[in-house]
Order: C-alpha cells, then structure tokens, then sequence
C-alpha cells in the first residue's frame, strides 16, 4: 500500500524557465535510466530476493524513487511554465511540444515513451542485484553529459 | 608477450602479466558519521562517507528554515537511517536517533498539518472544510517558496 505524501523529497523552485533543459530532463522521469525504470525495476525484483534485508531495501529504495520522479515531474512542469511561442520554436522542446504540449509524458530524451524494456526482473539475487548496480552506474555517465551539452549548447 | 601494434596482446587488450580485476567494494561500516538533518537535506545523503559531490559542485546552502522545509529534512533523515538499518539493523545507536527523528518527523506533521492542511490522507485537522484540495500542490513553483 502507499499513500501519498502531499510535499516534495526536495524542494523544487526554478525562477527562469528553459525549454532546451526540459527537452533533455525528460529522459530522467521517462528514459531507460529514468526514476520510473528504476522505481519499477526495485518494486518488482522484491518479490523473487530470498533475504529480509534485500526485501527491506529493495521495497524501501523503490519508494523512495518514487519521490524522485515526483521531483523530475516538478522540475519539467517548471522549466515550462509560461512558455512563448518562439521560445518552443527554436528550441529542442518543438518535438516533444507537437505529442504532449506541457504535459509531463515519461518519454526519453530521444522521445521514445517509456519502455519496461529497458529494465530486467530475473527472479535470480545475483543477476537482478547486478542489473541493479548498472542501472545505478548509468546516471553516474548520464547526469554529466547532460551537464556538458548544457554549456557547449 | 610482446605486444603487437595495435596495442593488442593475446586475446585481450592487455599485455599478459595483467592480472584479473579484483572489485574493492568498501562497506559501510556499522556507527558511521552523520550530519545533522538539515545538512543532511542539502547534500543529498545523511552520511558523510557516502557524500560524493555531483561534477566537482557542492551544495553548501541550507534551505531556509520553513515548516516545510523543516519537515523535508526531518522525511529525508528518517529515509536515510531507514535505508541503512535495512543493512545494519543491529547499530542501536542508529535505531536510537531514527525513533528521535521518528518522534519530531510526528511532531512537524501534525503541526503541519494544522496550519497548512492534510499532508496525507491520515492527518486528521481541526479544520470544517476539506482542505486536501487546497493549492498550491508540491510541484508548483509557488509551493517550493523560500520565504
């Protein structure tokens, strides 16, 4: 059972809005090592691990991500407020814009929608907690290149 | 083994006498330093050991003290200890500042909850109205004020 918690993990609070940032940020709520992925992939590996621990951590962690894609869900319906016009035109967000308008659509960055193809649930400890140390790396690579496009763009 | 030009030796990509990789996954250990709840908020992790900054950046600004923020840092430490205990669950002295955290993440809400409306559906308030609906919802610009 969850009940939901009527306040953010973190709070969000983005004074200049910026549709280029939402049209990338939107793989993070949507794409293969987004917060749905992962939320999904912790909820449902819970089920097959033999150990209290594993069941705890995985069932606490899986949650808590779920606040994450909260926050990712904030931070792409704030970086599009009060959007111009020409400000969706030249901008990588046009695309995007064309399917879904504002609305916050769990896509990735390449637009491709969600797809629990890009998780796995092996019912084994060892394949599903190794799937889960990739899935933690992938981040690691994508949050900086995210970063640089943002200067060199 | 001598290594061919394109830098290739044997099967691999490395000369032979590499050894096999060994992994070194450092535990947390049991006791490990915490930070206070607030900092803890702003740097994303209750534990120091565990505080890699994110591209060389760190987040050295606390959030303003605000009910909501006050409750936000309380959530996160209650979380954080929770995640650790799944692991370590026989550090008493970490089992002791969760039930702490426990008791004033309570306190906060309730207080919370008074003022500003439910946070979830099993806050009961003094209120007549239903105030469930009452805006701004968290993910807002409006209801992630500073001030």
């Amino acid at each position: 059972m969850f009940i939901y918690d009527k306040k953010l993990e973190y709070p969000v609070r983005i004074r200049r809005p910026n549709p280029r940032l939402a049209a990338m940020i939107i793989t993070q709520y949507g794409g293969p090592d987004g917060e749905l992925g992962a939320s999904l992939r912790y909820l449902s590996q819970r089920y097959s691990m033999p150990f209290d621990d594993q069941r705890a951590l995985l069932t606490d962690i899986g949650t808590e991500e779920l606040g994450h894609l909260e926050m990712i869900g904030a931070i792409v319906h704030q970086l599009t407020r009060n959007l111009k016009t020409k400000d969706i035109e030249n901008s990588m967000l046009a695309p995007y814009f064309v399917d879904h308008t504002v609305g916050v659509y769990p896509a990735a960055a390449s637009g491709f929608p969600y797809t629990a193809a890009s998780m796995e649930v092996k019912g084994d400890p060892i394949a599903d907690l190794t799937e889960d140390l990739a899935a933690e790396g992938a981040p690691a690579q994508e949050q900086p290149t995210v970063g640089a496009l943002l200067r060199r763009l | 083994m001598e290594q061919q030009k394109d830098g290739r030796c044997g099967l691999g990509h490395l000369p032979s006498p590499a050894p096999m990789a060994y992994p070194y996954v450092p535990y947390q250990r049991e006791n490990p330093p915490k930070y206070e709840a607030r900092k803890g908020l702003v740097r994303g992790t209750l534990f120091p050991g565990l505080d890699l900054p994110f591209m060389g950046m760190v987040n050295r600004q606390e959030k303003p003290v605000t009910p909501k923020t006050e409750l936000q840092a309380l959530g996160f430490a209650v979380q954080e200890l929770t995640l650790y205990l799944d692991t370590h669950p026989g550090d008493r002295e970490a089992l002791e500042l969760l039930r702490s955290y426990q008791r004033l993440y309570r306190q906060c809400q309730a207080e919370y909850a008074e003022k500003y409306g439910p946070l979830n559906n099993t806050d009961g308030t003094n209120a007549r109205e239903y105030r469930w609906l009452d805006d701004p919802w968290p993910w807002e610009f409006a209801a992630n004020k500073e001030a």
